[in-house]
């Protein structure tokens, strides 16, 4: 579906001409009406709320009123009352400002090992196996071996250290070639001597002189440009996402001075370092005069200078300071909710286990009770040690309770398995690397793999209910193209031939970047010249579309020599779109100052003067330039260019029930008309204060547009949903600008809305965890003394080798369905939304059904062997293969999706473990054996 | 075993009418395309066609064996103070008991002796033991793990130490059959790999309790113990007379003493769990095919149906 709209007057000039008939007074009340909006259905909920946006007020940054300017932003920095004084050029009296480096590592090499594990034990589960290593330290306690006992955690300790270390490693990689990247910084006390300085040398007050395409090292003001009025060109794509250029300009008073004595001196003041990347506000004293600065005379860390020879800057905010990094709210760990929900679950794990402890002990307790008197000289009790005539190793009732209770915990905690979270860490990075491989989300234009960098949420993809999506570039592709046109009620259709037309300047050959489809007919039209009304109309149109923009052409060189480019740079992508239709009909725009604009018309150079121009607004819905030139009211469509496939991926995510939120930092326009083709309800919001009536409604509809959104704005939305609801919430963008959002959500996807894949299946985890009922069972036998009837050797090995490594496999290779049904029925994405895989229920489920399982592979075993000379350490053995043949099968009915390498590891395992015992019972050297 | 199947999901259907499954299992109903009936019954068919003979073979060999217990901690001591009786080293503790045997018995006959209340698994007495002692030579003071019973009196250590090797269990029994002696062959009662490699063969108790290393080796491996075997035949109604040096303390806690003779088969000594649990299990097999394909009869689904899907529950034709 098109959006169309009126898009530009013009109002005739006194030089033309050539004077045509206006069809209509140029007047805003007499617009032709918008395009009625899509009959609203019934069933959902539309509407709009018109609050005039106070946050970013002009796309061109050179008016907003700081006043306005997000309100709550400036209550979170609270003192943007004080101010801070930079000597221009003098660097040395700012030192107390923080320097130009920056650090997005979370870890040194000092400070790795503590913080690391610090971040570790955070994990309820890791501080409960410390505890268990611990308590298995002490010798009246010890089950296990001392060092076989510290063994599982160290390695999940290692394993997990290792793989923060290298993350860490690659974010401090980045670091240092961001901070040793080279400015050109004015040597201090000479006039113009500028040297190469790395970025994180530059301090607060240093004059820095950029180059076009350079990005800028840290916020500065504007001092100089190349320009004589003071113009530069930025662009701050990495910053809000907008791909236009933005202009700044540099005070008359410092361009004036620098171009005279080439040095300018001065004391700035300025506001104390915040977030909002739209305001600023400062004054310079120079010469005893007081010039007043404004976002427009700022350029922040992170632009590219453009379509500027050269600018000078002096630096304001560096470093951690800068707007963007104040934007950047840190990377925090993030934790997936089956993490969440499984440390919960090790809580009533935990309550069981003391449940079970507290048992074991108490019938311990009972029966050294009744048994105490037996005790002195009972075979296998032996109170006494006859030679001293002393107690040995007992201590009365009641501390013989205790020893039973925390060794009952040590023989326990399998309950808990340590192998899980090794399983969860070595399965992350199993999916990550399919992730990447997958052919389907390789993206051959940028080449661009699926990168997965926190590896610790993947399951969550399975999950997800809010979409929080960036447009800009991520559901467009930023991207639009000239389609068809309708010139004074004349329809002409989509163009077929793909045609570029080359401007002679003199030995040069310029041509348009972008080629677009062109229309015979209209060409035909235009190069039979004008002697008919029709082609007159369809002349105007075209140097209407060329003039009545903001685009600034970029002439870029090839390596041919004759050969240049014209990169048309501008605030929109509709507007460079319909500035290369122009330029591949003829009219090609040359040349654009602020005074005048060069317009090649088919061969014949021509100069307009600009005599006014009145920027696009939504209210007018147009925009005007007055020029000395003929007048023409057209109206076009524009259709945006969406990303292959995107309607389609909406629908399938709204038919998942999942809610789309779309969080844009463009352009009302561009959004509604994304809104309207996917033929759902939208709403603007554009007010923060209203959260409550904005999360009431908005969590209502299933596809809401927020536009002109600032980062962070764009994570307090997040963060609104996160925090009323349950349901888990998914970010998708593309720029600096997103990064917020991301992190904010609880999945957070660099590039491209690539979700729809089934992630995990959960409840494989929690498998195992009970067949270790055995020994609870077993020491009904043993007087409650805990005996383990497995050597330590294979029960830790059971917990980290036997049982885990299928289901890790498993974990990573298998997929509930294949990817042709899963995109046949988006709904089935609903039973990981709902949890359906790995829920309390399930969790309950499971405990039963291993409770049964574990009563079966002890009970059999020991009635098949009770009226035999078999020993406890054979039964042993027995009962320690026979769970992993049980888990085995169990995954084995799990699996949805055999292939050969889940074959080898299920069976495999099995194999394995029988090897193990084997080898562990018949090698003197190893504990087993006997 | 899990519902996880289609024809799985019917049957439940079936049974309770309206009955809504649990998301879960409705949403692998469609995931399980290529579960069709006819392997799970093919499996069940097979597990019981496997597991039936099994058991029943099992059950006949266990009926074949000839077991015979006899009790004799009690009846062996007249007087009233039992521990007073067995710890008083001078008397006379031989007792003589004699079993009629009621069905032939094919040699060779195992004599064991079977130990109750006695926690010989108690952690206490399991890890009083020093296998390294046992082994080396020259590992005689490795006598660490051994407590309480590592040392003499006077400090010397005891080989083999620990409380399992000076609890050596020291009743001695001799047969007669029909008043005639036979012969008790207590070769090969301990397992050829604990002879051979666990306790070296240069090893010898220092510290002499009554028996044999053969005898001790058995000891260490618990439960019911091999006392010796009889290898001839014994027929029906023979009388075998038991004379018992009644030695051993259990009375101190209330254990039992019990001598037992068996006749073994493929399947080991007497136990008829074995054949019982393979029959149930190949029975109830059975009769879950048998249910499977009784239903598909009766009420045919087709496979991968899409309205078995959780979200075509709670779609209005099925309101909740």
């Amino acid at each position: 579906m098109a959006s169309e709209r009126p898009l530009l007057t013009i109002t005739p000039g006194a030089s033309t001409p050539d004077e045509a008939p206006s069809p209509r007074p140029p007047a805003a009340s007499q617009l032709p009406p918008a395009q009625p909006e899509p009959p609203l259905r019934p069933d959902r909920l539309a509407f709009s709320v018109e609050v005039p946006d106070p946050f970013c007020p002009s796309r061109r940054g050179d008016g907003p009123d700081p006043s306005a300017s997000s309100q709550r932003e400036r209550e979170d920095d609270g003192d943007g009352g004080e101010s801070r004084a930079v000597t221009i050029g003098d660097p040395l009296t700012s030192e107390a400002f923080p320097g130009n480096s920056i650090r997005t590592a979370k870890y040194s090499v000092l400070t790795f090992l503590p913080r690391n594990l610090f971040e570790q034990f955070r994990r309820l589960s890791y501080i409960y196996f410390l505890v268990i290593t611990v308590l298995n330290q002490l010798p009246q306690v010890a089950v296990f071996g001392r060092g076989a006992s510290v063994l599982p955690l160290a390695f999940v300790l290692f394993v997990t250290a290792v793989k923060d270390a290298y993350e860490d490693f690659r974010r401090h990689r980045s670091d240092r070639q961001e901070n040793n990247r080279l400015a050109s910084v004015l040597v201090p006390g000479t006039d113009s001597e500028f040297q190469p300085k790395k970025w994180k040398k530059i301090r607060v007050g240093d004059v820095v002189r950029m180059a076009s395409s350079e990005t800028l090292p840290a916020d500065m003001v504007l001092l100089a440009t190349s320009d004589p009025s003071g113009v530069a060109h930025v662009q701050t794509v990495n910053l809000d996402g907008e791909t236009n250029l933005k202009t700044r300009y540099a005070k008359q008073e410092t361009q004036v001075r620098f171009s005279q004595n080439g040095s300018i001196g001065g004391v700035l003041h300025c506001e104390r370092p915040n977030r909002n990347i739209y305001g600023f506000q400062a004054n310079l004293e120079i010469d005893d005069n007081r010039v007043s600065l404004g976002p427009s005379n700022i350029v922040l860390r992170g632009c590219e200078l453009k379509n500027t020879t050269w600018a000078i800057g002096v630096v304001v905010y560096a470093g951690k300071e800068t707007k963007v990094m104040l934007n950047n709210s840190g990377a925090p760990s993030k934790r997936s909710r089956l993490e969440t929900q499984l440390n919960r679950e090790t809580v009533i794990l935990s309550i069981m286990l003391i449940g079970m402890c507290t048992t074991a002990s108490v019938l311990a307790g009972i029966w050294v009770l009744n048994h105490r008197g037996e005790l002195e000289f009972t075979q296998f009790f032996r109170e006494k040690d006859y030679t001293t005539g002393k107690n040995y190793n007992y201590y009365g009732v009641g501390m013989q309770i205790f020893i039973t209770f925390l060794m009952a915990v040590i023989v326990y905690q399998v309950i808990i398995p340590i192998s899980l979270y090794i399983s969860m860490e070595l399965v992350r990075l199993g999916q990550a690397y399919f992730m990447g491989a997958d052919k389907d989300l390789y993206d051959e234009s940028s080449r661009s793999k699926f990168q997965c960098r926190a590896l610790n949420i993947n399951e969550d993809l399975g999950q997800i209910r809010y979409v929080f999506s960036d447009k800009t570039g991520t559901l467009t592709e930023n991207k639009m193209e000239f389609q068809c046109t309708s010139i004074h009620g004349v329809d002409y259709s989509c163009g077929k031939d793909t045609d570029r037309y080359s401007v002679v300047v003199g030995d040069h050959l310029w041509t348009p970047k972008m080629a677009v489809k062109i229309d015979p007919q209209l060409v035909k039209l235009l190069r039979n010249g004008g002697t008919n009304k029709e082609a007159k109309l369809v002349l105007e149109f075209f140097i209407a579309l060329a003039a009545c923009n903001t685009i600034v052409p970029l002439v870029l060189n090839t390596r041919d020599h004759k050969q240049k480019l014209i990169d048309y740079q501008g605030e929109s992508p509709d507007e460079q779109a319909l500035a290369y239709a122009a330029a591949s009909y003829g009219i090609v725009l040359v040349e654009r100052t602020s005074g005048y604009i060069v317009i090649d018309v088919l061969g014949d150079r021509q100069r307009f003067d600009i005599l006014g121009l009145h920027e696009f607004d939504s209210d007018r819905k147009r925009m005007s330039v007055i020029v000395g030139c003929p007048d023409q009211t057209v109206k076009l469509y524009v259709k945006d260019k969406l990303q292959n496939g995107v309607p389609e991926a909406i629908e399938s995510l709204r038919q998942a029930d999942i809610k789309v939120w779309i969080l844009t930092g463009d352009k009302q326009e561009t959004a509604i008309s994304i809104g309207y083709s996917y033929g759902t309800s939208l709403v603007y919001i554009l007010e923060t204060e209203l959260q409550e009536e904005l999360f009431e409604l908005a969590t209502q509809c299933s596809v809401v547009l927020c536009c002109r959104v600032a980062p962070l704005q764009k994570a307090g939305i997040v963060a609104l949903i996160k925090n009323r609801t349950d349901d888990m919430t998914l970010a998708i963008g593309d720029g600096a600008n997103d990064v917020s959002m991301i992190q904010m959500a609880d999945v957070g996807v660099g590039i491209s809305g690539q979700e729809g894949r089934q992630a995990v299946m959960a409840s494989d985890f929690s498998m195992g965890q009970f067949r270790f009922l055995v020994p609870l069972l077993y020491v009904l036998y043993t007087a409650f003394t805990l005996t383990t009837a497995i050597t330590e050797w294979s029960s830790l090995l059971y917990t980290v080798l036997y049982t885990s490594l299928p289901t890790i496999v498993i974990g990573i290779l298998d997929k509930d369905l294949s990817k042709a049904t899963v995109l046949a029925y988006p709904k089935l994405y609903g039973s990981g939304q709902r949890d359906e895989k790995y829920n309390v229920n399930m969790f309950v489920l499971n405990m039963l059904e291993a409770l049964w399982q574990s009563l079966v592979v002890f009970y059999i075993p020991y009635f098949a062997y009770k009226q035999s000379t078999i020993d406890i350490s054979s039964l042993g053995d027995l009962w320690a293969l026979a769970p992993v043949i049980v888990v085995n099968i169990q995954l084995a009915m799990d699996i949805i999706r055999w292939n050969w390498i889940i074959h080898a590891f299920v069976w495999g395992t099995v194999s394995a473990t029988t090897i193990c015992l084997f080898v562990i019972d018949s090698i003197w050297v190893l504990p087993g054996y006997g | 075993m899990r519902v996880r199947s289609p024809k799985n999901a019917s049957l439940f259907g079936s049974l309770t009418g309206r009955l809504r499954l649990t998301r879960h299992v409705a949403a692998r109903g469609l995931l399980s395309l290529s579960g069709i009936p006819a392997p799970i019954v093919g499996a069940f068919s097979l597990i019981g066609i496997v597991f039936v003979p099994i058991g029943l073979a099992s059950l006949s060999a266990s009926q074949a064996i000839v077991e015979l217990v006899d009790r004799y901690d009690a009846e062996c001591v007249s007087a009233s103070d039992k521990v007073g009786f067995i710890q008083d080293t001078k008397t006379d503790k031989a007792c003589t008991r004699t079993i009629t045997v009621p069905k032939p018995m094919k040699g060779p006959v195992h004599i064991y002796y079977q130990l109750e209340n006695f926690y010989q698994n108690h952690r206490r007495y399991v890890k009083s033991r020093s296998d390294k002692q046992l082994r080396y030579k020259d590992a005689t003071n490795l006598i660490k793990t051994c407590e309480p019973e590592g040392t003499s009196a006077d400090g010397a250590p005891i080989v083999p130490c620990g409380l399992i090797a000076w609890s050596l269990f020291n009743d001695t029994y001799s047969f007669s059959v029909n008043k005639k002696a036979i012969e008790v062959n207590k070769k090969n009662i301990a397992w050829e790999s604990d002879k051979s490699s666990k306790f070296g063969s240069d090893v010898y108790p220092k510290i002499s309790r009554k028996g044999d290393s053969l005898v001790a080796a058995s000891w260490m491996r618990k439960c019911q113990k091999l006392y010796g075997r009889i290898e001839s035949d014994i027929m029906a109604s023979d009388e075998i007379t038991v004379v018992i040096q009644n030695n051993y303390n259990t009375y101190s806690f209330g254990g039992t003493k019990a001598l037992v003779l068996s006749t073994t088969s493929w399947i080991g000594g007497k136990n008829n769990f074995i054949g019982v649990a393979y029959v149930a299990i190949g029975g109830i097999c059975f009769f879950l095919a048998l249910c499977f394909v009784i239903l598909h009869v009766v009420k045919p689904r087709t496979l991968g149906d899409p309205s078995y899907l959780s979200w075509n529950k709670e779609s209005p034709d099925h309101p909740n």
